[in-house]
């Protein structure tokens, strides 16, 4: 599925350029907030099948997100970020996306 | 009784009886019903991709009582939509960004579209897997069930928005207040089909991933003195094994 281009590594590029009014490799952050609808497993099984992620990552952030209320699912440039949240509403999942502070 | 959803070699196969069948149909009605995109699904692929766009191709995939149709009037309908369209439609499509009115605005200028027609063709595949049960077998195949997974979540969140139960102590609450409610209390009788349809999905979900979820919660907890690591523990059974 997606897993293949998505990468959690942080953006180490520089940016030089000075033309952009926003600099495009401040990586952003897709974010899944806790709701008392969304099932434990059914959760997991969306992270699993949207973003690929193994059994144990996606039960750890799970987990997070039911524990800690939110849980960052993935990061990346705007528009990757913009596209996972987007997919993961269409799950049913409350995602939102947001700049790396 | 409905049985739970197991898997069945290349499908998924629950058992529900008429009652339920009926009951789960008016739901995914209802939810396919309020989130009825602009532009309804034609069947074809490159039409419902332009469509998602925000462009319709045709006059004829205009539904009859959608009075804007000129493009110019999009953008006011949108907010003018926005404040005053029904609570539950944030829950089905919330808001993506927090904090920041303009980005979420745009973002769903560019997705809602496509989001409400993804959201109702599940409905669709949904509605037909129960309008095609032979007897109480209600059969999912591969495709089927994802997307019957899919709209079984969103008639639960329309149904939990409807309830109230916006916050985990609003869910604890509303069964906590269960216990001494009227007989005749539609919010008893809404609760009672919401925790059917919870059991449903959760069976669905486990058909689907051979998941237990208590393995799941005992293992985070070990983890959580550990250190962020993804390794399995050594003991015990392997994540992902059937149960």
């Amino acid at each position: 599925m997606t897993a293949a281009t998505l990468s959690l590594a942080p953006v180490e590029q520089e940016v030089t350029s000075t033309d952009e009014v926003v600099a495009p490799d401040v990586p952003w952050v897709t974010i899944v907030w806790n709701d008392p609808v969304n099932l434990m497993t059914y959760v997991t099984w969306v992270f699993e099948t949207y973003f690929g992620y193994a059994r144990p990552k996606a039960e750890k952030l799970m987990m997070d997100v039911h524990v800690k209320g939110r849980a960052v699912v993935s990061n990346g440039p705007r528009e990757s970020m913009e596209r996972d949240a987007e997919a993961l509403q269409g799950y049913g999942l409350w995602a939102t996306f947001e700049k790396d502070s | 009784m409905a049985r739970a959803f197991l898997r069945e070699q290349d499908c998924y196969v629950g058992l529900l009886e008429s009652t339920e069948r009926t009951v789960l149909h008016g739901l995914m009605q209802q939810t396919r019903l309020l989130l009825s995109p602009e532009i309804e699904p034609t069947g074809d692929a490159f039409d419902d991709l332009v469509a998602s766009m925000g462009v319709s191709l045709s006059a004829a995939d205009q539904r009859a009582d959608d009075a804007d149709d000129a493009e110019g009037t999009a953008a006011e309908a949108d907010s003018a939509s926005l404040a005053d369209r029904d609570p539950a439609l944030d829950r089905l499509l919330p808001t993506a960004h927090r904090g920041d009115d303009q980005i979420a605005a745009e973002f769903r200028r560019l997705t809602e579209e496509g989001l409400r027609q993804r959201k109702s063709g599940n409905l669709d595949v949904a509605l037909a897997c129960i309008d095609e049960a032979v007897g109480n077998r209600v059969v999912l195949d591969e495709s089927q069930a994802p997307a019957f997974l899919m709209a079984l979540t969103d008639v639960r969140l329309l149904l939990g928005e409807r309830m109230g139960m916006r916050t985990e102590e609003d869910a604890e609450a509303l069964h906590a207040a269960m216990d001494d409610i009227d007989d005749d209390d539609p919010l008893g009788y809404a609760m009672a089909w919401y925790d059917f349809l919870t059991w449903l999905q959760e069976t669905l979900t486990q058909a689907l991933m051979g998941t237990d979820l208590r393995e799941v919660v005992a293992a985070y907890d070990d983890d959580l003195d550990d250190d962020l690591d993804d390794t399995p523990d050594d003991d015990g059974p392997p994540p992902g094994g059937r149960v």
